[in-house]
């Protein structure tokens, strides 16, 4: 995990400019799939986001239940780090625009 | 049968000889198959700029934290019988654990939910379908001692 949290560091380093476009907020958008256990998911959401279980728990259902759902809406360089951490962890997630 | 406990800081397993001699065995046989589930590769982006920039940043991250996990359980399993584990390793199995699964469940043609009732109650109690489960049960024991406040 250390290479990924790394992200974080090389984003704010010279590697990669900020810009207008960059600033606004993005989701970080996670979807279901048949396999994944429902505790595991529940477990991953707490730990990368720090949400109480009560939360963890809604959202999960909410992935199972929708196919997918918004966990967190971050600037653009904290979300790609959320998407790296939750592929890290085999969830399937992605980015998409505020 | 295997023993999934927390002490203190630690996440105890205690598993026989045969049980981690089998757990042994679905690694070798299913860490092949990893890299060519239609999980293994996610995209973060739709629009392929994005996504190859991304790539950029996280480069084989994703490779290298993966083979780490799996060699830490699998050393863990050459081992002995009690197993202890602190909590970034207990992570890493839990990370590993998936990933057997995700790739077990590529092999069984499982894409959506349900999948279970398509299955008697027999198929459920055999290979391959038992070893899904047994992976289940290990990554559910864990998740359940790391949740201990």
């Amino acid at each position: 995990m250390s290479a990924i949290n790394e992200l974080a560091v090389k984003e704010t380093g010279a590697a990669r400019s900020t810009s207008d476009r960059r600033d606004r907020p993005w989701q970080v958008v996670v979807w279901n799939d048949p396999v994944t256990l429902m505790s595991y998911v529940v477990f991953v959401f707490r730990r990368l986001f720090g949400y109480d279980l009560t939360t963890a728990t809604r959202l999960m259902l909410q992935v199972h239940n929708e196919g997918k759902a918004v966990v967190a809406t971050e600037p653009r360089e904290r979300a790609e780090v959320a998407v790296a951490q939750l592929h890290a962890h085999g969830l399937q997630a992605t980015l998409a625009r505020d | 049968m295997a023993q999934i406990s927390r002490q203190g800081e630690l996440v105890y397993l205690r598993m026989s000889r045969g049980e981690r001699r089998a757990l042994r065995q679905i690694l070798e046989r299913l860490e092949p198959l990893i890299d060519h589930s239609r999980w293994a590769h996610p995209r973060a982006y739709q629009e392929d700029e994005d996504e190859a920039e991304f790539q950029r940043l996280v480069g084989t991250d994703l490779a290298d934290s993966r083979a780490a996990d799996l060699t830490q359980v699998r050393e863990a399993l050459e081992g002995e019988a009690r197993i202890l584990l602190s909590s970034d390793q207990a992570m890493a199995w839990l990370r590993a654990l998936n990933l057997l699964r995700l790739a077990l469940a590529e092999r069984l043609e499982i894409t959506a939910d349900g999948w279970e009732e398509k299955y008697t109650v027999q198929e459920h109690r055999r290979p391959p379908l038992a070893t899904l489960h047994l992976l289940s049960w290990v990554q559910e024991g864990l998740v359940e001692a790391l949740s201990v406040d």
